[in-house]
């Protein structure tokens, strides 16, 4: 690997995940780790795992940008970037002419609009509660006893899907322990899940397009992994939801991105 | 506990006036220490208080010769000094709908504890807000006072002004009925030109805070047409506002930005948190200016000193959270353009049924005219709700999208 390189970390509340792209902003190596307690531990092992990958030493790296919920905790950083505009730069570079991109990470949702070049126009987040996030799904597979990565074709064999009274993560999972200890089908279960998210993901976009004709929609976070919600999110929107290969990695890209934006800019020959 | 809290800043705010050098900003340590005497004077027991709605004519009542104050500003108060959470809880537990504004809650919970002094009269208003209404109603009905409720119409036309003119007429006429206390002429005169001096000051406050960058610092005007309302017809008044227009007009002749760094301005919707939060520094560190408080411009016409009523009136009526919404949507946007701003902050503060109501047309109407507009969802009085990583990440993102727009602005322009 020759030349420098820039890193994007993505500290978020239940993954921290790394990307390093070369000058030419591809993607050189990527990884994704748990977050757990030890915040500070994780993204050192996070950073150390992504130059492991890519073959390459700290030296290599020209420099870093830092984003999710702690990236003001990320040392050796020259910048640190909110959530939004780095999933926004990422996705540009992904899926060029996404207008309305819908983020669900571990405890935060937003649906993000952008303009023609890619420039954030508008946001939404969720308010204070995490309910429809990966956190509130974490919580339902537990309840559930499936492992999370299933849920998404869990719904497969859904007829209708049951209505959840509450999307409280408390309340719903106590009603999904009621209703799977009543005999209720999982599968309709789960398509009742996703489509509570995918209703409250649609109020969110709403926000920021109030209509959805014509509109290019993307996802990203680690829920666009779960195929269940993303065709709930399509249903509800009317509109295809498309999701990069590595939906739970747009973040970082986009800061390394960001990274390479800048430093090539204060020194275009790094 | 309130009182003790305003003789301390009384004093600690004496001190440092006493102290401060040539050409070092006075203007916000001057309104700090008569908003803390108003409140001294409050709890002191020396003058006659009324408790109001804010929207109450304080000029006429301080003619009268009480010592008047919005129910609001206790809430603010103690947020201010970080009491608010117990009192709220005492409200809730004694009733109060949590979800119900915390200026209000916060108020019922010190009138619960003893700690509101007992009025001679409880004067309400019904706008802004009907929940404001029932607090000051209930206040009356708790501490066993006499109330008299302005009814203030939701239009502003001629006949408007003197259904409202009327009323206070008919306010003069209930003070003297129930508390013995009569209304002079010559008095009246005197406080309304007090008045107009403030107001005048208040109009080149308007002008000079225009100036990009802003010469006022990231402080200087919070909450000050609210409080500055409750020194009118007085010379604390002409003080207070005297003092800013000085200093922020020397500050503009000087260039000497309020700010260092201002690269962004915003128009802050509706009130400002009023608990110690990183909102404030964390705009200052962005490089963010609050250039207009919505609620700061002046909106009414001077007081004709010979017949004051109808101008009473007129001021009452021309607020923009009063009647219906369209002069409001104008009025920000007039803010927008007139203090050019690259976006507003609205905290959306919990519990306005007025704020949240609005929320969605104020946005539309601002964003239709070019400006971003950022909902924070907070409360702000309530620090307990205060969701901080949440918070902070919306205003940077938000501030990093105004920052891309720039450019774009600076080369329309």
């Amino acid at each position: 690997m020759t030349g420098p390189l820039f890193l994007g970390l993505d500290v978020g509340s239940l993954s921290c995940d790394a990307v390093l792209v070369d000058r030419n902003g591809r993607s050189v190596a990527w990884t994704v780790l748990p977050t757990g307690a030890r915040v500070l531990d994780t993204v050192d092992r996070t950073r150390r795992e992504v130059l492991e990958l890519a073959g390459v030493g700290p030296a290599a790296v020209a420099a870093t940008v830092a984003t999710g919920y702690g990236r003001e905790r990320v040392e050796g950083r020259i910048a640190a970037v909110t959530e939004i505009t780095c999933h926004a730069r990422g996705i540009t570079a992904l899926l060029p002419g996404t207008d309305v991109l819908v983020d669900i990470g571990g405890q935060d949702s937003k649906a993000v609009r952008l303009d023609h070049s890619g420039r954030v126009v508008d946001f939404a987040m969720n308010d204070k509660c995490a309910a429809g996030t990966g956190r509130f799904l974490e919580a339902m597979a537990r309840a559930l006893e499936v492992d999370v990565p299933d849920l998404g074709d869990l719904d497969a064999e859904a007829r209708t899907g049951l209505t959840l009274s509450s999307m409280c993560t408390v309340f719903a999972e106590s009603e999904v322990v009621s209703l799977v200890a009543s005999g209720a089908d999982v599968a309709e279960i789960v398509a009742g899940l996703h489509r509570a998210i995918a209703a409250r993901t649609q109020g969110l976009v709403r926000r920021v397009a109030p209509q959805f004709d014509g509109l290019e929609v993307a996802m990203s976070g680690g829920v666009a992994r779960n195929r269940g919600v993303v065709r709930a999110l399509a249903a509800a929107l009317g509109r295809p939801v498309t999701v990069p290969d590595e939906p739970d990695t747009v973040g970082a890209l986009g800061a390394a991105l960001i990274a390479r934006d800048r430093a090539l800019a204060a020194d275009p020959a790094p | 506990m309130i009182r003790d809290h305003f003789a301390e800043l009384v004093t600690g705010l004496e001190a440092r006036l006493a102290d401060a050098g040539p050409g070092e900003p006075v203007a916000r340590k001057t309104f700090a220490l008569e908003a803390a005497q108003l409140g001294l004077r409050l709890f002191s027991g020396e003058a006659p208080v009324a408790w109001c709605g804010v929207l109450a004519p304080f000029d006429l009542l301080h003619a009268v010769g009480f010592e008047p104050c919005f129910v609001e500003f206790v809430g603010a108060t103690l947020a201010g000094n970080g009491a608010a959470p117990p009192l709220l809880q005492l409200a809730e537990a004694e009733g109060a709908d949590p979800t119900s504004c915390s200026f209000h809650r916060t108020a019922l919970g010190a009138v619960a504890s003893g700690l509101i002094p007992t009025p001679e009269v409880v004067i309400a208003t019904s706008a802004p807000c009907t929940g404001g209404l029932a607090v000051v109603e209930e206040l009356a009905r708790r501490l066993r006072r006499p109330l008299f409720v302005l009814n203030v119409p939701h239009s502003r036309h001629q006949a408007a002004v003197e259904y409202l003119a009327e009323q206070l007429h008919d306010l003069v006429g209930f003070l003297a009925e129930v508390t013995g206390r009569s209304l002079h002429p010559g008095r009246l005169r005197e406080v309304v030109e007090l008045t107009n001096r403030a107001r005048h000051a208040m109009v080149e406050i308007d002008r000079l805070t225009r100036h990009v960058p802003s010469p006022a610092r990231p402080r200087d005007l919070v909450n000050f047409a609210l409080v500055v309302s409750l020194l009118l017809g007085r010379e604390a008044g002409v003080r207070v506002t005297g003092a800013y227009r000085d200093e922020l007009e020397r500050r503009a002749r000087d260039r000497s930005p309020g700010l260092q760094g201002e690269r962004l301005r915003v128009l802050w919707l509706q009130n400002r948190i009023q608990f110690r939060s990183p909102v404030e520094p964390l705009l200052e560190e962005l490089g963010v200016a609050v250039a207009v408080d919505e609620l700061n411009p002046v909106t009414w016409p001077p007081i004709d000193p010979e017949d004051p009523f109808p101008g009473f009136a007129r001021r009452m009526l021309s607020t923009p959270l009063v009647g219906g919404l369209a002069h409001r949507l104008d009025h920000v946007v007039r803010l927008a353009r007139g203090y050019r701003v690259d976006g507003a902050v609205n905290p959306c503060h919990w519990g306005c049924r007025q704020g949240s109501g609005a929320r969605g047309l104020v946005d539309r109407a601002l964003r239709e005219a070019g400006f971003p507009v950022l909902n924070l969802e907070v409360d702000c009085v309530d620090q307990r709700t205060f969701a901080e990583g949440q918070v902070r990440t919306r205003i940077e993102a938000f501030v990093e999208m105004l920052a891309e727009r720039r450019p774009a602005r600076e080369l329309e322009a």
